[in-house]
């Protein structure tokens, strides 16, 4: 029975860190590539909103051409300092008819929010890799339950912003959770601080924290490349 | 087969407002309630209409009677585009808008807010990591009594990442949706230096019963903070009436 769960875990992780996989290795691409493109447009003069927008769109478009995993949205968070006359821009590309987005139709404040506060701004920024945020409420792009995959970009060694993308935790859940199901076993996906992102078990809800219950006593296999464990039980 | 209790909702009237006083209503929401600010400029004319999902033309005339009322300018020229009018102000829009309310309306709202917070925070205190509510107490403690914008803005804030802390989409949308409507009226609240006291504490006492996993804690301080603003809005409408 124990090696049973053992591979069951393995199996598990290969699937989930298989599944995250293309949509990192698109980001990564994009943020290696758009680094360089800003540094040349930086090098000829301020760098406006509308320039930016031009440079990011075919990144984000070739992010929502992903099959392997299905995104939502995708585009570039500038850092303040990047941009002329543009204190807090958000390059970005979302929906079925994959429209820009321009002004949040049902919101409060967003522009001045400091994007430094949030887990898929801060933590590609701090490590300089690419990082899996979420489960969240995304309430500045797309308004629904998501994960929001990032990676740094840099120009010359600084940090300038990230290049990102949101996945629906609906679509990862009709994605993955088929998969999962057929290891037989009871499955749970959790991300790095114990939230449930999706269960084989109907028992454990999206978006509740294992904490206190009786899956924080089971042990955890972490995914390759992605901060989310298995846990299987 | 609709339930019968739902056939009323059902058959409401949709209303007869096209689709360009719809744009104009939305824009001039924004103005009046200080999310788009004096002398900002407004998205052009074809991005409006793309993220309106609207032609141009509809755009266009939403745009016309923003200008007959005084919202927005139009700047010919190469820096030219459409502008927040400089005496768009927010203030003078919400002391407007709190002087027409009835008391009942007033209340209704509050009663409409409560609810769907007091669900959110209930959520929130179940599902809510540690990690989580220390970003949002960082964010709290920048609350500055000195400037009032960037209080209301903070405090605005703080209170949609407590809701969405509930890791409900459909419940946030909602908070966002309230916070839009009730937070020009709640600028009026926050030029009372009492009101701000009793706001913050009681705030800050949701926070502290979301860490603590206290549901009916953080319900109980959330239906006060809700109460509290109302009080003081209809104590602000009585004072100036």
């Amino acid at each position: 029975m124990v090696t049973t769960t053992h591979s069951t875990a393995t199996r598990a992780t290969e699937i989930v860190s298989e599944y995250f996989r293309a949509p990192i290795s698109v980001l990564e691409e994009a943020a290696q590539v758009l680094g360089g493109q800003l540094a040349a447009a930086k090098g000829s003069g301020a760098l406006t909103a509308a320039q930016l927008d031009l440079l990011v769109e075919p990144h984000a478009h070739a992010a929502l051409a992903l099959v392997e995993a299905r995104v939502y949205g995708a585009g570039f968070i500038a850092a303040v300092d990047l941009l002329t006359g543009a204190r807090n821009h958000l390059s970005w590309w979302q929906g079925d008819d994959r429209g820009k987005l321009v002004l949040a139709a049902q919101s409060v404040n967003k522009e001045f929010i400091d994007y430094s506060d949030f887990e898929w701004f801060r933590v590609p920024m701090m490590t300089g890799a690419p990082h899996v945020a979420g489960p969240h409420v995304d309430y500045l792009c797309s308004d629904e339950y998501t994960v929001t995959v990032a990676a740094p970009v840099h120009i010359d060694g600084d940090f300038v912003g990230v290049a990102g993308l949101d996945m629906l935790i609906d679509s990862v859940e009709r994605q993955l959770l088929p998969r999962l199901s057929a290891l037989g076993e009871p499955v749970t996906l959790v991300n790095g601080v114990g939230r449930v992102v999706l269960s084989t078990d109907a028992a454990h809800t999206t978006g509740d924290a294992v904490r206190g219950g009786r899956l924080a006593e089971l042990e955890r296999a972490r995914c390759g490349g992605v901060e989310l464990d298995i846990i299987v039980g | 087969m609709v339930p019968r209790r739902l056939e009323g909702a059902l058959f409401q009237s949709i209303g007869d407002a096209g689709r360009a006083e719809l744009v104009e209503r939305r824009l001039a929401d924004a103005i009046t309630g200080g999310l788009l600010r004096a002398g900002e400029r407004l998205p052009s004319e074809s991005e409006l209409a793309r993220t309106f999902g609207v032609a141009p033309a509809t755009v266009r005339e939403s745009l016309l009677g923003l200008r007959a009322r005084g919202l927005v300018v139009t700047r010919r020229g190469r820096n030219g585009g459409s502008f927040v009018a400089e005496g768009a102000d927010p203030i003078s829009h919400a002391r407007e808008s709190l002087r027409t309310a009835s008391r009942l309306s007033l209340r209704d709202l509050g009663a409409h807010y409560a609810a769907i917070t007091a669900a959110c925070v209930r959520l929130a205190a179940r599902r809510a990591v540690p990690s989580e509510v220390q970003a949002l107490r960082t964010r709290f403690d920048r609350l500055d009594e000195g400037d009032l914008e960037q209080w209301r803005r903070t405090l605005d804030d703080v209170q949609i990442e407590l809701v969405a802390l509930s890791q409900s989409a459909r419940l946030t949308r909602e908070q966002m949706r309230l916070q839009a409507e009730i937070s020009p009226l709640l600028r009026l609240v926050d030029t009372v230096s009492e009101h701000r006291g009793t706001e913050r504490a009681l705030l800050l006492a949701v926070i502290d019963a979301v860490e603590r996993g206290d549901a009916p804690g953080a319900v109980d301080a959330t239906e006060q903070m809700v109460d509290a603003v109302i009080d003081a809005l209809i104590a602000i409408q009585a004072q100036t009436a």
